[in-house]
């Protein structure tokens, strides 16, 4: 049910938002937080993205992809046109790691997990974009490789190839 | 060969690794993003698709030449932003939002904390306001101790488009709030002593 720009959204519009979010929220916003340091951009990009889906549900074709895949797509979208936004600004990272999930019952314990998932990120960091991308499909949404493949348009034999390459470029990126 | 085996363990523990990295968004993000909805708010970059944007493009930049003219004429017109929900109280719940009227990118007409009481991830009546100021950033019933500076960056708090603008609020938790304002990074601005001015 898309819902023309500008216009109240129908009570279907807004259930399928919510059935879209409750399912794919997560996903996206992972996605998201292995791209951007800040919790706070992440959000902003996870709110473009649902209200990009929202408005354009009449081009979902189920019979191309599932709609996991397709909203990562338009993800992908929303996260290029922040990347050319951001070109021309700065950020301040305020409290990065607050959003992480944790089972650490100290506060130590805790520190040293952001610590880790921080050196791990940064490492990711340093990735060539395509590398990046694979790696936030792949681990931040929690694609498998079909997915992950349909979505950037090669074989699933490639991305298994590329990852454990890219994964080999993380590596020498974390020992260095 | 144990040097092979050696590498593809490691990378094996890498991959585990990253698939146990999990973030979670506030849980107030889902109702602030149908309360968006509901206000009928529109995409930053438009529900287009890849196919349309050249066409789409030419159309923009001809809608931004003309808007451009015609603003030069007139006086700019403020507009309401609404943003929610976060914990700018210091009561530890990620329920309060700001409403803030404001020219784009620039003046500051009004500001407005509020806790969302109703749960509806937009300002209403049944909200309870929790700091509501004019134009200039002033201290109101300012405290002498515990005072706590809450600061969230960068967001579209001025209307202006990107999300350059940072919020801060000052106030002694669990529920009030004596002065907030909003500050624009732009890069190269603020560097130096001079810092990022409050609006």
């Amino acid at each position: 049910m898309p819902v023309p720009s500008g216009s109240a959204p129908t009570e279907a519009a807004e259930s399928l938002c919510r059935g879209w979010y409750e399912a794919y929220g997560a996903p996206v916003y992972n996605y998201f937080r292995f791209h951007v340091p800040l919790p706070d951009v992440a959000e902003d990009l996870t709110a473009e993205t649902f209200l990009k889906v929202v408005r354009a549900a009449d081009r979902f074709d189920p019979s191309r992809g599932t709609p996991k895949s397709w909203i990562l797509t338009v993800a992908r979208n929303v996260l290029g046109d922040w990347r050319r936004r951001a070109k021309l600004r700065q950020y301040v990272a305020l409290g990065t790691m607050h959003d992480l999930i944790h089972d650490e019952p100290s506060p130590e314990e805790r520190l040293l997990r952001e610590e880790e998932v921080g050196r791990l990120l940064d490492a990711v960091a340093t990735l060539a974009e395509a590398d990046r991308e694979l790696i936030g499909l792949r681990y931040g949404s929690g694609l498998d490789t079909a997915e992950v493949a349909q979505i950037l348009g090669i074989r699933e034999g490639s991305v298994r190839t590329r990852l454990w390459r890219v994964l080999g470029k993380l590596r020498g990126a974390l020992t260095r | 060969m144990t040097e092979r085996n050696d590498a593809e363990a490691e990378l094996q523990e890498l991959d585990r690794r990253l698939r146990g990295i999990a973030f979670a968004p506030r849980a107030s993000l889902g109702p602030e993003i149908l309360g968006r909805l509901r206000r009928g708010e529109r995409p930053e970059g438009g529900a287009h698709s890849p196919r349309r944007r050249p066409l789409v493009a030419a159309i923009a930049a001809a809608l931004v030449a003309a808007t451009g003219a015609a603003l030069t004429l007139r006086a700019p017109m403020p507009v309401r932003v609404d943003r929610c929900c976060y914990d700018l109280d210091g009561g530890g719940h990620a329920d309060d939002g700001v409403v803030i009227l404001a020219e784009r990118d620039a003046m500051v007409h009004q500001l407005r904390i509020y806790e969302d009481l109703d749960r509806s991830g937009t300002f209403t009546e049944r909200d309870v306001v929790r700091l509501d100021r004019g134009a200039s950033p002033a201290m109101y019933r300012a405290a002498t101790k515990g005072l706590v500076t809450i600061e969230h960056c960068c967001l579209d708090f001025d209307g202006g488009g990107p999300a350059d603008d940072g919020l801060v609020v000052i106030g002694v938790p669990p529920d009030r709030v004596v002065m907030a304002a909003i500050y624009e990074r732009r890069a190269g601005e603020g560097a130096g002593t001079a810092g990022f001015p409050l609006r």
